[in-house]
């Protein structure tokens, strides 16, 4: 019925993910549609490295809390992926004339849509996540599977081994990155290579392992758990992939202003790239306005902003406020965001549309913490925090 | 409102005296308020009125507009039906020359307003950023029951080419003429925008035309004062007119009046313009700026005050830039310092170079020098 052309390979994007561990901020949006860096949201990462590694067909799984996800993803015009054929597409959960269900797990959402997949006859399938920041070719991974003649490569990291327990991590043959043991979250870690959950599978070795993994009653239909280890087991070839560039989980309030701060110093996470731009649905807002009081020092700052206060060492998303006399430092306000004359606000995380009343004091100067462990303040979504309102470090409201 | 008005914009006016700015591009699109090109004004008013079918007509230099323009999408103008068209000026002239004036401009696009369905035609020049509600002005045509209605505006600008309206008190416009030396103040004047029935249009026109006539104003405007019902519409919302560099830094200058930023930007219609994916502006340690508009992609590492940063600007350590207009991509290297100065898109100031003008005379520096 459909005729669809044949690509090489294809991205299938997990995006249903509800993200409690961010609390408030995704109380009623899914993970990837958290904002980030003051104009995008975590999910134009993945999508930009898609179509900038040449990746133009995308399926979107979604799940938890859909609506914001699929009005932000639209047609796929922001990152050209509004195309004749491919493109980007929504695939949350459907009734079948048989059964419907949710999607049960990672490799279940994936095995739900093979229907999809199969459309596009496709030799290769990456697998991705919408919950990393990260810049990343594709390209250059999957060139990396075709030389080893892989059957699934996963891209990894280095992780210090202190942590390394705290991620899927893989053990490798001597002398060579083919993998030989994957064990998820070990006590008595003997590697430091950490799944990245960035997986390029050659599609028709995959398809009959979701077949299989279907049929198995026991299995909880997880890449990680099953289908990886099982691939394993019976002798399958599979490959790290090293990628020693940025990489950060935002799944947690302490990484994900983290990872904002990252912007801010250095070059670690540099986004001014012209080689490798990630792409956002832009809103038309006017140039942003720093007024006769307003004084500004490392911070980045979005458009239709107007600072009447003082920023430091802050993200500073679209159409926000900050009032005259208003102090933020080392903060992270989402778009929309007001922050009312005379607030203060410090290490905290203002969610979208997030009104900080009239000398409201939010959060403390919090002395070097390890990573992971910022104590961080955060005000949800659309909360409005009353005049001279005190709230604590590492307290959440919303 | 159901779309029955389609709309002719002028890129580019010859009364127009912007030198340096235009050389290289139409008024149209003259880079104005951080981000914008000053078509984008009347683009947005048309979209948010549902004026949808609308013709450019260009005269030269027109390679940066069809840049700007695309196919509309940003104006949310690529439509199956309607949308954008822009003129090349040769498209429907077998004479090989530019057209002399609106007249003869308009006769060319004869067939494109006539295979058109729309009833009504706004035809505009492009040298304007306003944000004002097409819809009034046509529900006030259509209850005066006039045949053409021009928009008016209150102005103390000094412009010789400018035309003064004399009005009775039913809006019925009087007289149509060109200052003279007595006339002090503010006067209400015409602002070069036109609503008109399409099939009026077409036949002054074609008379016009026919008599060898192509001064719009002149030959059909003032000829018609007593025969047609021309009223004056007088827009009461903020209105900036960039006719000469002067007035385009002046105009510019405005915006860093928050209550003219609300107006311009917010009261009626959103302003659109092209995407172009800037990364947020980033300030660094000594960033010092203070009322000035910035847009998107900057670095900024020096002073900035009572300024206007297109995007992607980069101010290097120690650089001061006061009273000035820096276009896109434009670097202002560390220690600079820019005074009263407006520079074209992709200008390097050098380290330690100073430039400074004048209020009243800024100085310009033209698209892609290096100094």
């Amino acid at each position: 019925m459909s005729k669809n052309s044949k690509k090489e390979c294809i991205a299938m994007l997990l995006a249903g993910g509800q993200g409690t561990r961010l609390g408030v901020l995704t109380a009623k949006v899914a993970k990837p549609a958290v904002p980030f860096g003051a104009k995008y949201r975590i999910i134009d990462f993945p999508l930009s490295n898609s179509i900038n590694s040449g990746i133009d067909t995308i399926g979107v799984l979604t799940q938890y809390r859909p609506f914001e996800l699929h009005q932000y993803i639209g047609n796929g015009q922001p990152w050209d992926l509004d195309r004749l054929s491919g493109g980007i597409y929504v695939l949350p959960p459907y009734m079948g004339a048989q059964s419907g269900e949710w999607y049960k797990g990672t490799a279940n959402a994936i095995y739900q849509n093979i229907d999809f997949i199969d459309n596009y006859d496709p030799d290769y399938v990456v697998i991705l996540s919408g919950d990393h920041i990260y810049k990343m070719d594709y390209h250059d991974m999957l060139e990396d599977h075709k030389r080893n003649g892989a059957d699934c490569t996963i891209a990894v990291r280095d992780v210090p081994i202190e942590e390394a327990s705290r991620f899927g991590i893989l053990n490798l043959k001597r002398n060579s990155r083919q993998i030989e043991e994957f064990e998820e979250k070990p006590k008595n870690p003997r590697s430091t290579k950490a799944s990245m959950g960035i997986y390029i599978f050659t599609w028709t070795k995959l398809r009959q392992y979701l077949i299989d993994d279907e049929n198995d009653k026991t299995s909880e239909n997880d890449f990680g758990k099953n289908i990886i280890p099982k691939m394993l087991k019976e002798g399958q070839r599979l490959f790290a992939y090293q990628f020693d560039g940025y990489w950060k989980d935002v799944g947690t309030i302490s990484s994900l202003w983290e990872a904002n701060m990252d912007i801010l110093v250095g070059n670690e996470l540099n986004l001014d790239d012209d080689k490798w731009k990630i792409y956002a649905r832009n809103n038309a807002e006017p140039p942003q306005f720093i007024t006769p009081t307003g004084k500004v020092s490392n911070c980045l700052i979005s458009e239709g902003t107007v600072v009447k206060g003082t920023v430091r060492n802050s993200i500073i998303s679209h159409s926000v406020t900050i009032g005259e006399n208003a102090y933020v430092e080392a903060s992270i306000i989402m778009p929309g965001a007001v922050i009312e004359d005379g607030a203060d606000v410090r290490y905290s995380i203002i969610g979208w549309d997030a009104v900080v009343g009239k000398n409201a004091l939010v959060g403390e100067t919090l002395d070097k913490c390890r990573p992971g462990e910022w104590k961080i303040s955060v005000i949800g979504p659309g909360y409005k925090l009353p005049e001279d309102a005190v709230v604590g470090a590492n307290e959440m409201l919303g | 409102m159901k779309n029955h008005t389609m709309s002719v914009l002028f890129a580019s006016d010859a009364e127009n005296h912007l030198n340096d700015l235009t050389i290289h591009r139409t008024t149209a699109s003259l880079p104005f308020g951080g981000r914008y090109r000053l078509i984008d004004f009347a683009l947005s008013n048309l979209v948010n009125a549902n004026v949808t079918t609308i013709g450019i007509i260009t005269r030269n230099n027109y390679n940066s507009l069809m840049d700007h323009i695309r196919m509309g999408r940003d104006w949310d103008l690529n439509r199956k039906n309607s949308g954008i068209t822009v003129f090349p000026p040769f498209v429907f002239n077998s004479a090989h020359e530019v057209y002399k004036g609106k007249i003869e401009a308009l006769y060319t696009l004869r067939g494109f307003m006539m295979d058109n369905n729309e009833e009504y035609v706004i035809i505009a020049n492009t040298n304007i950023a306003f944000n004002i509600d097409f819809e009034a002005v046509e529900q006030f045509h259509i209850s005066k029951g006039a045949d053409i209605t021009v928009l008016t505006y209150n102005t103390d600008d000094t412009n010789p080419r400018k035309i003064i309206v004399s009005k009775d008190k039913n809006c019925r416009i009087t007289d149509l003429r060109y200052p003279v030396a007595s006339d002090a103040g503010k006067q209400l004047c015409n602002l070069n925008i036109y609503f008109i029935k399409k099939d009026l249009l077409i036949s002054l026109v074609d008379n016009a035309y026919a008599h060898g006539a192509y001064d719009f104003e002149k030959d059909i405007l003032q000829k018609k004062l007593g025969e047609l019902y021309i009223m004056s519409y007088e827009v009461k919302d903020y209105v900036a007119v960039i006719d000469r560099i002067p007035t385009y830094f002046k105009r510019s200058m405005d915006l860093l009046d928050p209550a003219v930023r609300e107006e311009l930007f917010y009261k009626h219609s959103t302003i659109l313009t092209k995407v172009k994916d800037s990364v947020p502006t980033k300030y660094k340690e000594g960033a010092d700026v203070h009322n000035s508009i910035i847009a998107d992609g900057c670095v900024i590492d020096g002073t900035v005050e009572n300024s206007i940063l297109f995007r992607s600007v980069k101010v290097g350590k120690g650089a001061v830039i006061r009273n000035s207009i820096i276009m896109e991509n434009s670097i202002v290297m560390d220690g600079a310092e820019l005074d009263y100065t407006i520079t074209d898109k992709d200008v390097i100031i050098q380290s330690g170079r100073k430039l400074s003008g004048y209020e009243s005379y800024p100085m310009v520096v033209v698209k892609g020098k290096v100094i």
